[in-house]
């Protein structure tokens, strides 16, 4: 899933210009879905020209797909897969749905990563012009569609082969839950050379579970009307169950424009939303942003924002005290609006996938979960004492923070998604953002963990994987004069979710396409060097993000 | 349409996946450990050098710069050269695990030294991966008795002596003074793993305050909060003992709290080690007289000290390398790391590795040379350096002289109820021009 607040604009490139496009439609004989034009266009600075093939089409199963092979082909392919799409349609709701791009369902596909659409393209072109061919290919259902979309990816890779038997070497990549896609893809079907995966999703189980943690917390912390699970019925478009749904969605933004509105009142001394009627006046005497810090820290949103670095304060008496105690709760708060997206998108469609409540929290020890952050973040939670008096709130047995009993067999049917699991066989290059609010650093660590299972096993084969990370600058929070965080016109390298450059993308796509011709991971060294000078990576097999805080 | 080929690939996966299952055949030899050259021992250090914190411990990392050109002026340690690469985490965790991570992977330091704090250098531990990397972390400063923890933190060796211990030997010493232990006592603490350490300590020793403790998180204790605090307390008869368990920036507001009350005679004051720096109460504009006769806790030497050796030399090099820095228990604590830190590259031999390093301080790290009145206690099994106290009584120069005027030091542990015990324990003399020799 892109960052819901890059508008995703209809295709306008700013560094190349269709200049001509000859529709001459060649269906083949064998392939008659597919629909084939010439298109030469002048990309890039330079104004290169770049002639290739073009064909798109519609698999049996309903998957839409598309092919772009160069005039000048070298061999290799890349097939992308796409990040998570909508299944349930949304309203224009501000925050969540701004520009109406989840009121509708897409599935067109996508040939190439990228920020914007606008980045995609000059991506596409980019590889085009040095050779590769692209393909992509995107389900007629969305939501958490692993197996549909990794079965239409098969169909377009053998449509491929049939349309251009030249292809040799195949790169699998996607971003994030294509960054999911293209791994169990590539662990389950023997016909990857090579995988790249952006910023990848986490298990099915871990994605909701994180969703289902943010909900019920917000739930019970600051509004005990919201239902967060078990919504009726649960078949698409079921009148009930869409109205409580959209019911959630509302009153989650009640809480984030409360909250938002409360800290920049009094920044310090925060005060709780009003909708917060299940805190006792004792725990309201805790500073309201400690419980959001709280909240942020049990369920794993980042504690690092686009706009709040978790250290920089403004200059003056509070300059200290903002760094230590406000920022990373204003992280939080920052993230839990790209969090709520994630659920609001994904884990309605969760609960209609497998017809049931797929997050289950009456065993978490919430209390332990917290764990060294406890003492991390001691000033920011306001002390130990209201730390203990947050958790204590959340104790099972207070009746004001009931539990939520999953279903057995929806839980069941989501551990049962198609995902990757660790079994790597080729050479895998991963990228991700140290501070990621909606695959998390820690579901790389997992899947690391994974990996080295599979090797002890023997499942796996040693010295597959390389993790590259992208980062955020050691400070970088500004503020207004009257000492408010200022929102970066483009959100901050390492936070949100994508903020690569193309730059990033196409050195990882290089070392992918060596990868895939030699066979062999590129060393760290030759990794280095292909993001020479590029301060917001950096490559160290030792880094060891912590593990989300579901999955410890 | 394309046709559903799902059979076909399944027999080609399988297929992938029995050839898959290879094994290593054999592992690259072992590099040397980054930071280390023929000329070059490369150290980092991240600590506050900005910011409130900055103002109070921003003088350590030059202190040990200047014991470190000292040291270089004299040849270095095994024809090494020290370099230390200081970055500013203003006592952020989040920046102190970014400085960190900076100072292991974009600086390639062979060890870090007397990092600063406690979830400063936890988070920063973790997320720099000093674990993983076996980067020796020396002389941490910090009390938290959970870094004692060699399972969590293999490369750490802290230099205070915990705060729990800190708390025992306090309990013991109210008791043993007769105008003490008749009066009532109360703790006023951070309510972190600092504050807790202490509590726990109080409460392995028996103590019992005469309230609950009052907690407040780090910074969080206003003027006003600290007002309120005492004006309730003044209601309690005699001269109580108040136990002050914070940072000096705390100390300095309770204290400022008490001189506009009129308080400061009411009450007995014990300042613990981290909240009792005289020098920076009184540049935080606490007056003299307030700090005059409170009572505080250390395991140094007092820096205005220049009677004692490790003072007086130090002082010395801090003229000579550290120009127009005044000499304070800051940099007597630098100084100190920094010389232990020297003791301990030689101890590990000419063939300088980061496992050599740790190894040498555990088996010869209690017989360093240095300056504290206290055992260090390093080993095989403990990585917590001093691990004992003195008291003493500040005056209105800021000078601590031991309380009763006969310098009284105890020993004890973090975590049993076994009493602290006075202590023996004779200090080596300072190395000759303040260069160690050991081996």
């Amino acid at each position: 899933m892109k960052n819901i607040n890059l508008k995703k604009s209809l295709v306008a490139l700013t560094t190349s210009a269709l200049i001509a496009a000859f529709a001459v439609v060649v269906p083949t004989t064998a392939q008659a879905a597919s629909t084939c034009d010439d298109q030469t266009v002048l990309a890039g600075k330079s104004s290169k020209i770049i002639t290739f093939k073009k064909c798109v089409g519609t698999d049996y199963q309903g998957a839409n797909y598309e092919i772009r092979m160069p005039k000048k082909f070298n061999g290799t392919l890349f097939l992308y897969s796409h990040g998570i799409r909508n299944q349930v349609l949304l309203p224009i709701i501000p925050g969540v749905n701004p520009d109406g791009v989840y009121s509708r369902v897409r599935n067109m596909p996508d040939v190439a990563p990228g920020r914007t659409v606008a980045d995609q393209e000059a991506n596409a072109l980019n590889l085009l012009s040095q050779g590769y061919a692209l393909a992509g290919a995107s389900p007629r259902n969305q939501g958490w569609a692993v197996p549909e979309h990794i079965e239409a990816n098969m169909n377009v890779l053998e449509e491929a082969k049939t349309l251009f038997p030249k292809i040799n070497k195949i790169v699998s990549w996607g971003d994030s839950l294509g960054g999911h896609i293209s791994q169990a893809m590539s662990e389950q079907f023997g016909v990857i050379d090579t995988t790249a995966n952006l910023h990848m999703a986490g298990s099915a189980a871990s994605q909701f579970n994180y969703a289902g943690d943010v909900f019920w917390l917000t739930k019970v912390l600051f509004d005990p009307t919201m239902k967060g699970s078990g919504y009726t019925n649960r078949f698409p478009n079921d009148p009930d169950g869409y109205k409580e749904f959209l019911g959630d969605v509302t009153k989650s933004l009640r809480v984030l424009n409360a909250l938002a509105t409360a800290i920049g009142k009094n920044p310090v001394a925060p005060a709780w939303p009003e909708t917060a009627t299940n805190i006792p006046a004792s725990l309201k005497a805790v500073p309201v942003r400690s419980a959001i810090l709280l909240l942020g820290l049990l369920s794993g949103i980042p504690t690092q924002s686009q706009t709040y670095d978790a250290s920089s304060g403004p200059a003056g008496p509070l300059e200290t005290t903002f760094g230590v105690a406000i920022s990373p709760a204003l992280a939080v708060l920052e993230n839990y609006a790209a969090a709520l997206a994630l659920g609001v998108v994904s884990y309605y469609d969760a609960e209609i996938r497998c017809g049931g409540i797929v997050f289950d929290n009456t065993a978490t020890d919430y209390a332990a979960r917290l764990g060294d952050n406890g003492d991390v973040f001691a000033a920011a939670l306001s002390g130990k004492t209201a730390t203990n008096g947050l958790l204590a709130f959340l104790n099972p047995l207070n009746p004001a923070a009931k539990r939520v009993k999953g279903d057995a067999k929806a839980i069941e049917c989501i551990n049962d998604q198609s995902q990757y699991n660790g079994r790597i066989t080729v050479p895998t290059i991963t990228l991700s953002q140290t501070a990621d609010n909606i695959t998390p650093a820690g579901y790389v660590q997992s899947f690391k963990n994974n990996y080295s299972q599979m090797v002890a096993l023997k499942k796996a084969k040693p010295g597959l994987l390389l993790n590259i990370w992208n980062k955020p600058p050691d400070t970088y929070t500004k503020f207004t004069a009257a000492g408010s965080g200022i929102a970066p016109n483009v959100p901050t390298t390492g936070t949100t979710h994508y903020m690569f450059t193309n730059k990033q993308v196409m050195a990882v796509a290089k070392l992918a396409a060596a990868a895939a011709k030699t066979g062999k991971l590129p060393s760290v060294k030759t990794a280095k060097s292909a993001f020479k000078g590029d301060s917001s990576i950096f490559i160290d097999p030792d880094f060891t993000p912590a593990l989300l805080p579901q999955e410890e | 349409m394309i046709r559903n080929t799902r059979m076909k690939r399944l027999s080609i996966a399988s297929v992938a996946v029995t050839v898959g299952a290879l094994v290593f055949s054999s592992l690259p030899a072992q590099a040397a450990d980054p930071g280390v050259t023929s000329r070059e021992i490369k150290l980092g250090y991240s600590g506050p050098l900005t910011g409130s914190a900055g103002l109070v411990y921003g003088k350590l990392p030059g202190a040990m710069k200047a014991y470190f050109d000292h040291i270089n002026a004299k040849g270095g340690v095994n024809g090494r050269k020290i370099k230390l690469v200081s970055r500013d985490d203003k006592y952020l965790p989040t920046l102190a695990a970014t400085q960190t991570t900076n100072l292991v992977l974009n600086d390639k330091v062979f060890a870090l030294v007397g990092a600063l704090g406690t979830a400063t250098h936890s988070k920063a531990y973790v997320a720099a991966s000093l674990a993983k990397k076996n980067v020796p972390d020396l002389f941490v400063n910090t009390g938290f008795s959970g870094f004692a923890n060699k399972g969590k933190y293999p490369t750490t060796f802290t230099i205070l002596p915990s705060y729990a211990m800190e708390a025992k030997i306090m309990a013991k010493f109210i008791k043993d003074t007769p105008t003490l232990a008749p009066q009532a006592s109360f703790l006023i603490a951070q309510d972190d793993e600092f504050g807790v350490d202490g509590v726990n300590g109080f409460k392995l020793a028996g103590h019992k305050f005469a309230a609950a403790p009052t907690l407040y998180p780090q910074g969080g204790l206003s003027a006003a909060l600290a007002e309120g605090a005492l004006t309730k307390l003044s209601a309690v008869p005699g001269k109580p003992v108040l136990v002050l368990f914070g940072t000096t920036d705390t100390t300095a507001t309770i204290l400022k709290a008490a001189e506009k009350l009129s308080l400061v005679s009411k009450f007995t004051w014990i300042a613990g080690s981290v909240g009792g720096d005289a020098n920076t109460l009184l540049a935080l504009g606490v007056k003299p007289a307030t700090i005059n006769g409170a009572l505080a806790a250390s395991f140094f030497p007092d820096a205005k000290d220049a009677t004692d050796p490790y003072v007086k030399a130090f002082m010395k090099i801090n003229t000579k390398y550290n120009k127009g820095v005044t000499f304070d228990n800051v940099v007597l604590q630098g100084m100190n790391s920094a010389m232990l830190t020297v003791q301990a590259l030689r101890a590990a031999g000419k063939n300088l590795t980061r496992a050599g390093l740790i190894k040498a301080i555990e088996t010869k790290g209690a017989n360093f040379a240095s300056a504290g009145l206290v055992p260090l206690n390093y080993s095989a099994t403990s990585r917590v350096g001093y691990n004992g106290y003195w008291f003493g009584q500040l005056n209105e120069k800021g000078e601590l002289k031991p309380f009763g005027g006969k310098l009284s030091v105890y020993t004890t542990d973090s975590s049993s109820n076994t009493a602290p015990t006075a202590s023996s324990y004779e200090r080596k003399p300072v190395p000759k021009n303040g260069v160690p020799r050991n081996s």
